[in-house]
């Protein structure tokens, strides 16, 4: 069985549990996930297996603090410890499949964008390296930033029943939206010098579309792989 | 922790290399014959990231497999390196066990 097989065996398999036990269940599953540089795979194996362990005991009465003990986080991070990691090549392939696919919905919407409004008025269609340089930087910062904070905001409540869900929304909401501010006037306030270039619409169309093309083809090669 | 269960933890490795030659087993069967030995003090999860650690060091491997119940469970089989790593295991075992027996008889 994939990773992929596991995962939705798991979601059916976790409407077994009584409320308590998937509450430890769940907290214990999200916070190893959420460590995604180990091994899909094993994790999902091992996940399983304590799934089955807790369903089993479950039946005889156990609850899954009997069975994995009273300190959920020390145990998970023992779990963690000896999972392998992923495969770099996998990783890499992940985050160039996710770069390539926003770099190439970016330039279809412009295209789109400079071509309808082509039809009224006349459009600047020069592009600034440095302009764009800075701007991509930025927003690479905003994303990966924000998905760290995000990640440290969910581990740190998980386990903790005193934290509410609500004021971490709120916490990483206002982290999300003051660093937009910033990307937004990073984008307003850098000079345009240096070499600039024209990049019409067509062209921005076509690019995008061959690069989301690729993309596509390259998930579905991996997928059926 | 009680004293018991940390001395335990030490040779839990060896313990569950011990339940799998006997025969295949997953995880919450090897948790069963490890009580029935009378080792109960460690709590049942523990033995995951035991598994965790020996098949990484290729002691034993998962396979997935029907079980007698029904479902797929996944299964450990010892390996070549595990009936070694086992091996050497019940040495150091053998030889550290009769001195300290020796050393802590005398309290009784």
């Amino acid at each position: 069985m994939n990773a992929k097989q596991l995962i939705e065996e798991n979601n059916k398999k976790r409407k077994l549990l009584t409320k308590e036990n998937e509450k430890y269940y769940d907290d214990l599953l999200v916070y190893i996930r959420l460590h995604f540089t180990l091994s899909e795979q094993q994790t999902e194996e091992v996940l399983m297996e304590m799934l089955d362990h807790l369903i089993d005991g479950q039946k005889e009465g156990k609850t899954a603090k009997d069975i994995f003990g009273d300190d959920p986080l020390s145990y998970t991070d023992e779990i963690i410890e000896q999972l392998p990691k992923e495969d770099k090549r996998n990783i890499f392939q992940f985050v160039g499949g996710v770069i390539v696919n926003i770099i190439s919905w970016v330039l279809i919407i412009r295209g789109i964008i400079l071509l309808v409004f082509s039809q009224f008025t006349e459009v600047n269609n020069e592009i600034n390296l440095l302009g764009v340089s800075v701007v991509s930087l930025a927003i690479g910062i905003f994303v990966i930033g924000n998905i760290w904070y995000m990640l440290k905001v969910t581990k740190k409540s998980l386990f903790n029943e005193k934290i509410s869900l609500k004021t971490n929304m709120l916490k990483v909401g206002l982290v999300a939206a003051v660093s937009m501010a910033i990307v937004l006037a990073v984008a307003r306030f850098t000079p345009e010098i240096g070499p600039s270039f024209s990049f019409d619409w067509w062209l921005s169309l076509l690019l995008g579309a061959i690069l989301w093309l690729l993309h596509f083809i390259v998930k579905k090669k991996s997928r059926n792989a | 922790m009680s004293t018991r269960s940390q001395l335990l933890k030490g040779i839990l490795d060896g313990c569950v290399l011990a339940v799998i030659e006997k025969g295949p087993a997953y995880g919450y069967e090897l948790s069963k014959k490890l009580q029935e030995t009378g080792l109960n003090d460690v709590s049942e999860g523990t033995i995951y990231p035991v598994l965790l650690r020996l098949q990484k060091n290729g002691f034993i491997r998962g396979e997935m497999r029907p079980s007698d119940s029904g479902p797929n469970r996944k299964y450990y089989f010892l390996t070549d390196a595990g009936k070694q790593a086992l091996q050497s295991i019940i040495e150091e075992w053998q030889q550290i066990s009769s001195p300290v027996n020796e050393l802590l008889k005398r309290r009784f």
